[in-house]
């Protein structure tokens, strides 16, 4: 496990929702909703659990295993993981080594995680080893920008955030590519910051 | 397009108060005899660090990027022109929050016009 990642966000975890609690969830909210619309009835991955900020807005009555790498973010989330209904089963896992089975997922969901991965593309390259072929990636990114100034800012924004958080300048539709997956829909929810990416293994 | 009410008089008074802000702080420091080049690379960047607290804090109430993007561009956008007009004029303090609200309330506008233009094409720059 990657110690320098857990560390971060177990220091986060305590006031998280301070920051992303409100504004951003609230703002997100009726598009997160309508991506995990896409849940269907087969064994679903869910990362980066956080403290649960997504639980409230998943349909009801899926079979979810849900992982982040810090234990104190999922003992945050207990409360909405406990509230949720249907079936979440949590666990302390790291995306470079997931100690899942080969093709044990349907689909697998993210929501503001590949912001936080050390390494993007072995992250993306993980989950295709745990989704079944032909299986759906579904993620809620926020990335950097093509566009000036919003490409310097975010690179000067990640100075400061990469050491309490998230990067704001990853380019994680290439990386999806770059892992081997075919992209089926990119939706941009905010310029080409923000956005929703379907893609399926090659 | 983002039309929820909560939102948008967010982004409108946020915008507004930091471009403010800036204006008024930057106003203080420049002044005629400024070469104004020199001015406004200073003014973009103090305006960019001024503007960097606030777009980290206000995104907790009104989003994350939706609003550190047009108050960091805010920040930079009002630096620049009131430093210009401050190397130019005597400028006043009033004067130069007023022109830095409006700089703020510019940058609220492009960026909605922005955002309307980019999303729609988002599929051709991904495939």
């Amino acid at each position: 496990m990657d110690e320098v990642t857990r560390r971060k966000w177990d220091r986060a975890a305590a006031n998280f929702e301070l920051m992303a609690g409100y504004g951003p969830e609230k703002r997100w909210e009726p598009y997160k909703r309508e991506l995990f619309s896409n849940m269907g009835d087969g064994e679903i991955l869910f990362l980066a659990l956080g403290t649960g900020l997504d639980l409230p807005v998943f349909p009801e009555g899926k079979s979810i295993t849900a992982i982040d790498i810090s234990q104190k973010m999922i003992d945050e989330a207990a409360p909405r993981v406990d509230a949720y209904n249907g079936n979440i089963r949590t666990q302390q896992a790291d995306v470079h080594e997931m100690p899942f089975e080969d093709n044990q997922f349907d689909q697998v969901f993210t929501s503001c995680t590949f912001c936080s991965v050390p390494n993007p593309v072995q992250g993306l390259e993980a989950i295709k080893r745990v989704l079944k072929p032909g299986g759906d990636l579904f993620m809620f990114e926020h990335t950097g920008s093509r566009f000036f100034p919003f490409r310097q800012m975010m690179n000067l924004m990640t100075v400061v955030t990469k050491r309490l958080g998230p990067d704001m300048n990853r380019t994680t539709v290439e990386n999806v590519v770059a892992a081997g997956y075919d992209l089926k829909k990119v939706t941009h929810v905010y310029m080409d910051v923000v956005k929703t990416i379907h893609a399926i293994p090659v | 397009m983002e039309t929820r009410l909560y939102f948008v008089a967010g982004d409108i008074v946020n915008n507004a108060a930091v471009g403010a802000l800036v204006g008024l702080l930057l106003s203080l420091l420049v002044g005629p005899g400024w070469p104004m080049i020199v001015a406004m690379i200073i003014g973009m960047v103090l305006g960019m660090i001024i503007a960097l607290p606030f777009a980290f804090g206000l995104s907790a109430l009104f989003g994350a990027m939706e609003t550190m993007l047009p108050v960091m561009t805010t920040g930079m956008v009002a630096g620049m022109a009131v430093t210009m007009s401050a190397s130019m004029n005597e400028t006043s303090i009033a004067g130069g929050a007023e022109m830095g609200a409006i700089s703020g309330l510019g940058v609220f506008a492009a960026t909605y016009i922005f955002n309307a233009f980019v999303k729609p094409r988002a599929a051709k720059w991904t495939k």
